[in-house]
This record gives structure tokens, C-alpha cells and sequence, in this order.
């Protein structure tokens, strides 16, 4: 077949518009009804990194909801930068977006602070509170503490020359325990030598290696070492201890102050009271399914289940407590 | 080349310049010395670091001699030096080599339509992207950089560009789950 | 022999038959997702753990190690052919693969890279597996006022590769190090060059830079000046190495991992600057000098190995400490958390199969990628054969995926243009873009580690000489400044 040269343009011009144009919708194959607890096309936002803390969440909780038949496709992206913030700005603008939700956590709260954002979590539809993860403070086996006493006293002495590790920037969890303690111990938060690493993996080199005094970190990434005998943990920073580590709460050691990370999720502003709880149906129905229990006991998370006003309420004290700390510190 | 087109003007400039005003002289003094322009942005890079370190609030706990001001001060301070060092080494004659390639024929005089249709093809791929979704502004981004660049082939290029387009969409956007935007029509089929 | 028995008993798991395919599988899926712009092996990892679900963890993580070291091959494959480096390790790949491939030599660049990434892995991998416990013991002794004096060598390093003009290299260095000032400072989080935009606070990201130097800017560069004459594609050339480039390859080849495999296994070591220093080392060690940043076989051949090399060192920290020190580290972390699985000290005790297995097929998939990759170099290559308009149009359109498909904003590309505009203007005035490049991935890690190591000794000076380690490096760097002088003053013997 030959088309004559004066059709060939418009002919190929036309045949282009349609490839874009109807190729990808055909592509994509139909997401379904709205059955049960299934949301067609529902999206998750992770405001980190892949392989982070929110991002390992969040791919859990997708792939539990979807094991469970609880939802068809739930599709995982990440969006990362300034502390999660980037995320939470994009989601605040997704405004009455019912398909759209961001795993997130403590970090975000501070990075809200310390970037100056725009958006804020308040702005934010809250979901639920997914997991906990306490802090421990550690050294180094060889090191010289024997316990946290010691260790305090030493700190309230000369807070300089005894160098804090974490594996937060500033505003982030393991950089606002140790300053909540200092406090309570009664030494200048300003005078708090704290040293930033990338991620709790630097941060176990530079304890290991005795380059910081003592470390402050999520549990959950040292309790090899621990096992190991390379780390010795000094105190817990929960209300509670820890079922099978042996060590004190910051509390019995004298510290009045109780310190727990979490991981939630939140939606864009501006839904409809339908959407909000339908998408918290579907994550207490994850958070119910043995799927999920599975993967927290699999991680060693801590299940910490709270959604929706209740969740709201202990965004805006946690808000409060970290707007706290950090205004001491001139942040 | 184009270094040597303005030179000869330079010279023939600088010749009429002396018996004529200062002003033609000044003039064509700058027009083979465009790389003057390089010590400028530099100096205006240096003089912006230096601002951006100086006004910045050091409120926050500081230890030792090197605190967030430190190293952008040093940075700003060698931008400047820098700059200055090199204009006097352009006044005195110095010329960078512009690099040369397999493709690149220096001997042509600078084709800047052709750079400004690609710069503005791919900025509005920036700003179309979002609105219009991936197939459509990355197909336009293929087929307009290829008409920049001299492909008149209108009954070909567009099919090219809107299948690769589109298959880069599948590939990203469904195999691989990075999103990326599909446009227009995705919620309406 | 301990180590070496265990690893037989390896070999026995990963060489069973369903084994070898999720190795083969891992090869192909990485290698074809590593060739994709803007996606390199850290992504592509992660792009494909859901798919190991369903696996039991030995088959996964044999699939895992193919995907790794897969997408490394890929990657290089992008950043030789078009000039878009998909992650930091390819970047010094394009300063000279690139070069090489625009003017016929693609097949070879291709092969000495391929080869390079085999030589790398394979003798990594071996220092792995008898090294792992004594390097991992040293490793975490290596801190800030270490690494710092590293830095310092290595801004020492970039002074040979500032081209005919230092003044006008030392103006590209500075660019480099302003661009890398851009971002949240990492110690207190103050605010710097920002401009109060949230997406600049995490930094541009170095692939971005590169790519826009590279790919855009050369793009542009080309545009201003095509050669408009009938097209002729570019040339393909003889599809091996010959003779002669052998005897220019094999010491390289051999010498990137002594500089890669220590740099994998420290906790901030990466791959950027062992394959930086493993060119500028290739550049003071080869007889052609004149050929680098025209295409120098050497300058592929070193850094690839290099960036296999660092990639088996990343292991050693990663499985015997629980300490990722690449992103691509931190995924697989979390791939074997996924599995109920925490590396650390008891991992070799707890797991063996499962280890021993991971690091035979380690080995396997290095064979694979050689026996895929040696023959595609020439298929590769033949790319380049495509019209201009349609190769540099590709070039862009691919850049502009890779930026956008990494954090879907916009903003990303409209700094790439800036970039790649910036490349242009300094191709145009003779200012070399590596030591651009360089001083983006120097700039914050060095000051990173001076701040540190000066928090640590409380603010005191000192603080940067307590260690060994930094005293030697520090004497190494004075004997290397001293050189030139001390050859002057002592006449020549042929005087």
C-alpha cells in the first residue's frame, strides 16, 4: 500500500497523537471497582529514600494489605527530600485527594521545623500510627561506662568533650532524645555536643570504633550487636524496658523523660468524611490482618495502633514537644 | 571559528576605534574578550555565596573554628580571587581552548538558534510534563530537539517520537512502577 | 581453610539448578533495568524486591547478587554510550568512555569496562571472602579526622586533572564545590544557597550534575557547532580488544580493586572516590597521557574495575557488621530484614548457607555478566550508528527521564537545563567539567569530616592528627608535594 507523500505527514502526525494519547490509559490496566475496602488507584507516598525507615514501612503495610485481599494494587512511590517535607508539601496540595496517602513518622515532624516548611502536618488528614520504636542509648564494649549513671554524671561534668552520636540530622529522633535528656539531667541542651551521622548503619561504626562517647539510635538495627556482646546498651528510652534486652528505663536511672519513635500515615486535606474512613477501614483491617502482625513481629517493630482524632491529638502534642526542644536550641 | 572572526573584528575595530570615539572602542575592546563574561559570573557567584554565608543565622551551637559559614565563606573568597586572577590572565591574552569532539566543527560560526530551540524545547518539557502527562511532553522533547537539530522528517520523526515516548511510559510507569505522569486521558478511559 | 570449605559447601547451593536460574534471571533483570537512564543498581534493587517475595530466602538472595552487580554492567553501559551516568560509580566511566565510543572505540569501552567490572568483582569478592572479619575489625577503626585526611589527598589528586589551564580548572573546581554547597548544612541544619526552596535543601544531586554536564551540556555544545555535512554515522570499529589495548588494560584492571575494595568496606567510602583516584591514578601511571579526556582505555578500564571492587567491599561491612555503607547496601539491609534475616557478627554463624551460598553466587553471576556482556559490547556500540538529530534528541530525552523518574519534580529538570547550560558555557571557554564534577562529590563529604572530627576533639585542632591512619596519610601528601621540589634540587643523573 502506498500512501501518496502529501497524506504521509498528517497521517503520521495524527497516528502519533493517538499512540500518546490513548497508549498509556490502555496500557494501564483497569484498577476495579470500589468493593469492600478496596480503593482503585490508591497511591502511597514515601518521603524517603528507598531501603529508609517510612519506605520499609510502607511497602509492608502495602504488600500486607494486598496479601490480605484487603486492596488491589496499592502502588508505592517514593518522593524524598528535606526530611520528608518535599513529601508533605506535595501531599498538602493533593488537596480532597482520597487516593493518595504518606507513610511518615517522628522525623517529619522535626524536619517541619528545621526546614521552616510551608506545610505542616497539621494541614494533614491523620490516619493512624502504625509502630514504635524506643531509642537506646550504647556504647562501645570496650568502653569505660559500666552503666548510665556513670555515664550522666560524666555528661553533666563537661558536656563537650563527651561527643553524642546519632543517626538523625538535627530536628530528627535520635538528635531530639538526647537533648530531652539533657535537659532532665540538667545540662544545657545548647551545650550538647551532638554529632549527625547518615543513618544508624554510620552511626554503629563511629560506636563500635569508640569515636563518640555513646551513641543514641533505634533499637532495632543494633540488637545483633547487642546479642554479639560488641554493644553494651545503657538504658532504654520507653516507659517500659525492653522484653528481652537488660537494661533500665531512662526513668529508673532518674531521667524523668520517656522518648519513643513512630511511624503513622497521613492524608491530603480536605476529605470528605466518607474518604477519611475509608482509608482508616482499610488500614485497621491491615493492621488487623496476619499478615501485618507477621512482618511487625518479623522486624521487631513495637504495634502501636492509634487512628484517626486520636491520632490527630498526639501529632499536635508530639508538634508541641519537638517546637519545644528545638526553639531551646535556636533551630 | 568564531574567536578568530571576532578577533579580525577586534582588530579592524580597534584600528578605526583609535582615529574615531572611545565608545566603538570600548566596544569591540570587549568583543574579543568575551570570556570576560566567565570572570563575571564568577565574581556574581562569589559575591552570592559570600552574602548567602554571611547573612546566615549562626544561632545554633557552634564548636571549634569551623562552623556552617566556614567553608562557603572560604569557597566565596576563592570564587572572587579566582575571578580577578582570571580576567587579568583574558586582558593579557589568555584564551580558553573551547573543546573540540568529533561532531563539533569550530570553524562554524556558533549556531545559538539551535541551542535556544533546544533549551526552550526541554523547559517546556520541564512545564509540560505535570499538565499534559509523560507521553506527550517527552515526545515533544524528542521530536523537537530532533528538528533543532536539523531532522525535517515529518512523516517519520513524530511516530518515532510518540513510540518511544510511550514505551519508555510502559516500561517506567507499569513494569517498573516509577510513576510517572500519563495525561489527560488517564482517568476518563 | 575454614572459609574456603565453607565456600565450597557455597558453591554446592548456588550451583544447583533452580539456583542458577534466579541468578541468571537477577543478571538479565539487572543488567536490562541498569541500561535504563537515571536507574542505577540501588534503584533497581529496589525495583525488584517485591518481586523476590514470594522466593525463599537463598534463591532471593542469589537473584539479589545478580541484580547488583547486573546493574552495575548496565550502568556503565549508559554512561559510556550517551554520556548519562545513571549513579555516582559511572560517573568517571563517560570522561573517558564516552569519548572513546564517539570516536568508533564503543565496543572496546564497552569490553575493557566489562572486563574491568569482572577483574574488580571477582578479586573483591575473593578478598572478601578471606578478608571479611579482619577488614571488618579494621574498618570501623577508620573516623572522621581518616576520612578527612583522604579528602585532603584526594582534592590533591584532582590538581592533575585540571587540563591546560590551571586558573581556568581551579574556576571549574570552585563551581563544582559552590554547587555542592547547596543544601541543608549536615551538621546543624542551617540553610545554605537555598533560597528558601525545599526541594534544594537535600542538595542537587551529583548524577544530576553529572548528566547535565555531560550529556546536556555536550548536547548543547554540539548543537552550537554541528559539523553540517552529509551524515555519516559514526564509525564502529573492530568489535574486541586488540593486542595492543590489552597490554594498556590488564594493570589497570588489577590495580582498581586495591584502590576500590578498602574504599567499599569503610563506612563512608562509596565508590565516587576510589574511582576518581583510580583514574588520576591511571593517568600518572600510562605511557599515553596525552590521550585522557580524549578517550584513554586505561581511564575505563581502572575505574570500573575499582567500582566492582568497592561494590564486594560494601559487602564486607554489610554482612559482617550489619552496616550499610551504599544505598545499595541499605536496600539489601532491608531485603534480608524482609526475611527475618539481621546481618551483623552472628550472621556467619547463624545463616551459613545462606551466606556462603550469597557469596558463590556471587562469583556465578560475575561469570554470567562477562559471558552476556563481552558479546552485547559490539551490539551496544552499533547505537551509535543512529542519525544525529535522533542520537542527541535520545540523549536529552533519556537525560530528562533519568532526572525526572528519580524524584518526580519538575524543578529537577529545570536545574539539569541550568547545568547543562553551564556545561556549555564552560565547553565554549576552555573550563574542564571534571573538576566540576569532583568537586561535587568532595565539597560536603570533606567538610562533613572536618566538622566532624573537630566535634569530636571538642574543637581542638589536634583532633585531625590523633590517629595513625591520618598522620600517614598527611606525610604521604607531604612527601607527594615535595616531590617536584626535591627532583629539581637534586640534579639529574644525565646532567
Amino acid at each position: 500500500m502506498r500512501l501518496s507523500p502529501r497524506l504521509r505527514t498528517p497521517l503520521a502526525l495524527l497516528s502519533a497523537a493517538l499512540i500518546v494519547l490513548l497508549g498509556p490509559p490502555l496500557l494501564s490496566s483497569g484498577s476495579g471497582s470500589a468493593t469492600g475496602t478496596h480503593i482503585p488507584g490508591l497511591r502511597l507516598m514515601v518521603p524517603n529514600t528507598p531501603g529508609g525507615g517510612y519506605d520499609i514501612t510502607a511497602r509492608t503495610a502495602a504488600k500486607s494489605a494486598e496479601d490480605a485481599d484487603l486492596s488491589r494494587n496499592i502502588e508505592v512511590f517514593n518522593l524524598p527530600g528535606a526530611g520528608g517535607t518535599v513529601g508533605l508539601s506535595r501531599l498538602v496540595a493533593e488537596r480532597g485527594n482520597g487516593k493518595l496517602a504518606m507513610s511518615m513518622g517522628l522525623g517529619v515532624v522535626g524536619a517541619v521545623h528545621t526546614n521552616h516548611a510551608p506545610s505542616t502536618l497539621a494541614d494533614t488528614t491523620p490516619i493512624a500510627r502504625l509502630t514504635q520504636e524506643p531509642d537506646i542509648v550504647v556504647v562501645a564494649k570496650g568502653s569505660k561506662y559500666r552503666n548510665f549513671d556513670q555515664l550522666v554524671a560524666d555528661w553533666r561534668n563537661k558536656p563537650g568533650s563527651l561527643p553524642v552520636g546519632g543517626g538523625s540530622s538535627p530536628g530528627g529522633p535520635d538528635h531530639l532524645a538526647p537533648m530531652l535528656m539533657a535537659k532532665a539531667a540538667g545540662i544545657a541542651p545548647k551545650k550538647v555536643n551532638y554529632i549527625p551521622y547518615d543513618g544508624g548503619g554510620e552511626l554503629l561504626a563511629s560506636v563500635l570504633g569508640g569515636k563518640v562517647a555513646f551513641g543514641v539510635s533505634g533499637v532495632g538495627e543494633y540488637l545483633d550487636q547487642i546479642e554479639a556482646g560488641e554493644l553494651r546498651v545503657l538504658a532504654v528510652t520507653s516507659d517500659k524496658r525492653l522484653p528481652g534486652l537488660d537494661a533500665p528505663t531512662l526513668k529508673e536511672s532518674g531521667l524523668d523523660v520517656s522518648f519513643t519513635n513512630w511511624r503513622g500515615i497521613v492524608a491530603p486535606p480536605g476529605l470528605t468524611d466518607a474518604e477519611r474512613d475509608k482509608l482508616i477501614d482499610l488500614v485497621t483491617k491491615m493492621h488487623a490482618s496476619k499478615q501485618w502482625q507477621e512482618a511487625v513481629r518479623r522486624n521487631r517493630w513495637t504495634d502501636a495502633f492509634m487512628t484517626g482524632d486520636e491520632f490527630g491529638r498526639f501529632l499536635t502534642a508530639q508538634d508541641k514537644r519537638v517546637d519545644t526542644v528545638l526553639k531551646e536550641l535556636g533551630l | 571559528m568564531t574567536d578568530s572572526h571576532a578577533d579580525t573584528n577586534t582588530d579592524t575595530a580597534n584600528n578605526t576605534a583609535n582615529k574615531t570615539d572611545t565608545g566603538t572602542g570600548l566596544r569591540a575592546f570587549l568583543r574579543g574578550r568575551s570570556e570576560l563574561g566567565v570572570c563575571a559570573l564568577l565574581l556574581a557567584i562569589g559575591v552570592l555565596v559570600l552574602t548567602d554565608a554571611l547573612t546566615m543565622d549562626t544561632d545554633f551551637a557552634q564548636r571549634g573554628p569551623v562552623g556552617p559559614r566556614t567553608v562557603p565563606i572560604v569557597v566565596g573568597v576563592a570564587l572572587l580571587v579566582v575571578a580577578v586572577l582570571l580576567a587579568v590572565d583574558v586582558l593579557r591574552g589568555g584564551k580558553g581552548e573551547a573543546e573540540g569532539g568529533e561532531d563539533i566543527d569550530l570553524a562554524a560560526p556558533g549556531d545559538w538558534r539551535t541551542v535556544l530551540l533546544l533549551a526552550g524545547v526541554f523547559l517546556a518539557n520541564a512545564f509540560l510534563i505535570d499538565p499534559l502527562g509523560f507521553p506527550i511532553s517527552g515526545a515533544l522533547l524528542f521530536w523537537g530537539s530532533a528538528y533543532a537539530l536539523g531532522s525535517r522528517a515529518f512523516h517519520r520523526d513524530p511516530l518515532i517520537a510518540a513510540v518511544l515516548s510511550t514505551v519508555t511510559f510502559f516500561v517506567f510507569d507499569r513494569l517498573l512502577a516509577v510513576p510517572l505522569p500519563g495525561g489527560p486521558l488517564m482517568e476518563v478511559l | 581453610m575454614d572459609s574456603l570449605s565453607s565456600l565450597l559447601d557455597g558453591f554446592g547451593t548456588a550451583l544447583s539448578p533452580v539456583n542458577l536460574l534466579w541468578a541468571a534471571v537477577g543478571v538479565l533483570l539487572g543488567t536490562a533495568i541498569g541500561v535504563l537512564p537515571g536507574i542505577g543498581p540501588a534503584m533497581a534493587v529496589a525495583l525488584l524486591l517485591p518481586v523476590t517475595y514470594g522466593l525463599d530466602p537463598t534463591a532471593a538472595f542469589i537473584m539479589f547478587a545478580g541484580i547488583y552487580y547486573g546493574g552495575m554492567f548496565g550502568g556503565s553501559t549508559t554512561s559510556i554510550l550517551l554520556n548519562t551516568p545513571g549513579e555516582t560509580a559511572a560517573v568517571v566511566a563517560a570522561m573517558e568512555g564516552h569519548p572513546m565510543a564517539r570516536s568508533g572505540r564503543g565496543a572496546q569501552a564497552l569490553a575493557a569496562a566489562a572486563i574491568g567490572h569482572f577483574a574488580g568483582g571477582m578479586i573483591g569478592t575473593c578478598l572478601l571472602v578471606f578478608l571479611a572479619p579482619t577488614v571488618a575489625d579494621l574498618a570501623v577503626d577508620i573516623g572522621a579526622p581518616d576520612y578527612f585526611a583522604i579528602m585532603v589527598l584526594a582534592f590533591i589528586a584532582v590538581t592533575s586533572v585540571l587540563g591546560s589551564s590551571r586558573i581556568r580548572g581551579f574556576a571549574s573546581l570552585l563551581i563544582g564545590l559552590t554547587i555542592g554547597l547547596v543544601g541543608l548544612d549536615q551538621m546543624t541544619g542551617q540553610q545554605r544557597l537555598t533560597f528558601g526552596s525545599l526541594q534544594l535543601a537535600d542538595g542537587i544531586d551529583v548524577v544530576i550534575v553529572a548528566v547535565g554536564l555531560f550529556a546536556i551540556g555536550e548536547a548543547l555544545w554540539v548543537a552550537l557547532h554541528l559539523r553540517r555535512r552529509p551524515d555519516e554515522p559514526i564509525p564502529v570499529g573492530r568489535p574486541w580488544l586488540g593486542k595492543a589495548e590489552l597490554r594498556r588494560t590488564w594493570k589497570p584492571w588489577l590495580r582498581g580493586p586495591a584502590i576500590g575494595f578498602p574504599f567499599g568496606a569503610i563506612p563512608a567510602g562509596g565508590a565516587e572516590i576510589p574511582t576518581f583516584l583510580s583514574y588520576v591514578t591511571e593517568k600518572r601511571l600510562s605511557k599515553h597521557r596525552d590521550e585522557f579526556g580524549k578517550g584513554a582505555i586505561e581511564g575505563v578500564a581502572g575505574p570500573e574495575s575499582a567500582a566492582s571492587a568497592s561494590a564486594a567491599g560494601t559487602l564486607v561491612s554489610m554482612l559482617t557488621l550489619g552496616l550499610p555503607t551504599t544505598a545499595v547496601a541499605a536496600v539489601m539491609l532491608a531485603a534480608f530484614q524482609q526475611y527475618g534475616i539481621q546481618p551483623g557478627p552472628l550472621l556467619f554463624e547463624r545463616e551459613p548457607d545462606l551466606v556462603w551460598g550469597l557469596i558463590a553466587s556471587l562469583f556465578i553471576a560475575m561469570v554470567m555478566l562477562l559471558v552476556l556482556n563481552l558479546p552485547l559490547a559490539p551490539v551496544w556500540a552499533k547505537l551509535l550508528r543512529i542519525p544525529r538529530p535522533y542520537l542527541y534528541a535520545g540523549i536529552l530525552f533519556f537525560a530528562a527521564v533519568g532526572a525526572y523518574a528519580v524524584g518526580g519534580e519538575p524543578l529537577d529538570l529545570v536545574i539539569l537545563l541550568i547545568i547543562g547550560l553551564l556545561g556549555l558555557l564552560m565547553r565554549r571557554y576552555g573550563l574542564p567539567v571534571l573538576p566540576a564534577v569532583i568537586g561535587v562529590i568532595l565539597g560536603p563529604g570533606a567538610e562533613q569530616q572536618l566538622r566532624r572530627a573537630l566535634q569530636i576533639s571538642d574543637g581542638s585542632m589536634s583532633g585531625l592528627v590523633d590517629t595513625p591512619f591520618s598522620v600517614t596519610v598527611y606525610v604521604v601528601i607531604a612527601l607527594i608535594l615535595c616531590w617536584p621540589l626535591a627532583k629539581r634540587l637534586v640534579p639529574g643523573r644525565v646532567r
